[in-house]
């Protein structure tokens, strides 16, 4: 009996470890957050890029631009929401400040998925972003 | 090529069980993560979605009885009701999702609202379902969704490394969890239950009988073939298009930029339109599969063969299905991930809903000359070990590599 019980302790104790229940963010936690943050710009640039060229829907550059930005700004407010100490701190408040800018540049997208000039600005924009953000999660 | 007009009912439940909402996006994110090393995984399913499709049919053919009434019959009444609860949640749950993808797809179209569409959604399938004779709906159903072939198409028009893709078909040893999560699931994703309790009755709609052995086949191979194909596809254009921008698919609409890549606003349509009536046409399986199995637990009359209005029980349960995937839907919850949690979590069912077909397919005494030869036998036993085992390493996986991320 105490056995077991001390195995459902060991396994509780996993699943909230695993979870990330409680205490400072840890750099592979920011390392994923930063890795949405990259694969929503390198996709916004992608969509950019297309509003650009003239080879998408406005309808869908307009909704799928929006369903980006809201990936984005949930992912600020959890890494707002999160303490953090020394260089994970340092890299959590640049991950916060770029995806204000990546959610920016698709509501580009998203106010003008018509406009050639808008997709061009908002695609070079967002391919920079993805850039930094690939950094900013190196030697996490 | 009469035979391969009657394919409708192995592409319908292809394409909604191995195509659906989830799926697109789990074999998107599969070549996104992972790339083509996850491609055997995908052949692997198909096969044995197709042997175990195939002896359901002969079973239908020969026996009449559909998979539901065969866990009745070899199981006790206690583990029959499980099976019928487990693969009832698992079911309704995916039927939310799929909703949900309509939505979500139709919206990319008009761009109002996903709950506005949603709605659209299951009036929609609902008129279908009343309207149109069972044949009308497995032909609009599965062969629209071959639109989705438009990844095929991208794939090749992609330029891939042919070299790359051949040896993604030969499984490798791989120390990644993530891997592991990924070819489990792209096995399980073919494997899903309701996919044969559709079949299976789709059969009994149809009313085959000895004469219908060889429309049997060419629905298990030629049908779960073309499903098996789109998979690939869509797997090996994200891997070209997804894996070097860096981008981790989590919406469909992701997906359909896969498309409009190569071929521009006709791609993103043609890729819409094939997801649109794939998901439409899994719409249709989880509903009916749902509604197909409490009637034969319960030994009702079933069948859209018959008017609707002639069956109230059976019809009550369908539209009451409908309505609770719509409630599901509507609470916002996010499609891929609930059919992504769908999928797993009924893995640990599939031993359940696989074993009486074996136990049938291989008795002489209801199947005669029909009987599983040593080909199905010896496949069909191995298969039933594969399912076992990833019954055991599925949800271990899934919380192992957090969901596959």
């Amino acid at each position: 009996m105490p056995r077991a019980r001390s195995t459902v302790l060991a396994l509780l104790t996993a699943a909230l470890a695993c979870g990330g229940c409680g205490g400072a963010m840890q750099p592979d936690e920011l390392s994923r957050s930063i890795g949405t943050l990259e694969s929503a710009a390198a996709e916004g640039a992608l969509l950019g890029a297309d509003v650009d060229r003239d080879r998408t829907k406005a309808t869908f550059a307009r909704a799928h631009a929006r369903d980006l930005g809201d990936v984005v700004d949930h992912e600020a407010e959890k890494l707002q929401d999160a303490s953090a100490n020394g260089l994970v701190a340092e890299r959590k408040a640049a991950a916060v400040d770029l995806a204000g800018r990546i959610s920016e540049a698709l509501g580009q997208i998203q106010t003008a998925p018509g406009s050639e000039r808008e997709g061009r600005s908002a695609a070079s924009d967002l391919t920079r972003y993805g850039n930094r953000a690939g950094k900013l999660a190196e030697g996490l | 090529m009469k035979t391969a007009l009657q394919i409708a009912l192995g592409v319908i439940a292809a394409i909604g069980g191995f195509v659906d909402i989830g799926d697109i996006v789990f074999n998107a994110q599969a070549g996104a993560s992972v790339g083509y090393p996850a491609l055997w995984a995908v052949p692997v399913g198909v096969l044995g979605i197709m042997v175990f499709a195939e002896m359901s049919g002969r079973i239908v053919a020969v026996a009449k009885k559909p998979n539901f009434v065969l866990v009745k019959e070899r199981y006790g009444p206690r583990l029959s009701t499980f099976t019928l609860v487990a693969s009832l949640v698992l079911t309704v749950l995916t039927l939310g999702a799929e909703l949900g993808g309509l939505g979500f797809v139709l919206n990319y179209f008009f761009d109002v609202s996903v709950s506005f569409f949603v709605l659209i959604a299951v009036i929609a399938t609902a008129a279908a379902i009343y309207f149109l004779p069972f044949g009308g709906l497995e032909r609009i159903f599965g062969y629209m969704g071959l639109a989705l072939f438009v990844f095929f198409a991208a794939s090749i028009k992609l330029d891939p490394d042919w070299g790359e893709i051949g040896r993604g078909f030969v499984p490798e040893a791989h120390g990644a969890a993530v891997y592991w999560y990924f070819v489990i699931g792209l096995i399980a994703a073919a494997l899903m239950p309701y996919e044969i309790y559709f079949y299976s009755s789709g059969a009994v709609e149809e009313g085959w009988d000895e004469r219908d052995m060889k429309v049997n086949r060419a629905n298990a191979f030629l049908g779960f073939g073309l499903g098996g194909i789109l998979a690939v596809s869509i797997l090996v254009a994200s891997t070209q298009v997804l894996k070097p921008a860096g981008i981790t698919p989590d919406s469909v609409g992701t997906v359909a930029l896969v498309a409009e890549v190569p071929y521009g606003e006709l791609g993103l349509i043609l890729a819409f339109v094939g997801i649109l009536f794939a998901v439409g046409g899994a719409t249709i399986d989880t509903a009916f599969s749902a509604a197909y199995n409490l009637a034969q637990h319960q030994g009702w009359k079933w069948g859209k063969r018959f008017k609707l209005l002639d069956e109230p029980r059976f019809t009550l349960s369908l539209a009451g299905f409908l309505l609770a995937g719509f409630a599901i839907a509507q609470t916002g919850v996010d499609p891929i991930e609930l059919t992504e949690y769908a999928v797993i979590f009924s893995i640990p069912v599939l031993p359940l809903t696989y074993l009486p077909i074996l136990l049938v397919g291989g008795d002489r005494a209801v199947m005669g000359r029909y009987a599983n030869g040593l080909l199905s036998r010896v496949l069909g036993w191995a298969y039933f070990a594969l399912i076992c085992l990833l019954a055991i390493a599925a949800p271990v996986l899934f919380v192992w590599t957090n969901g596959g991320s």
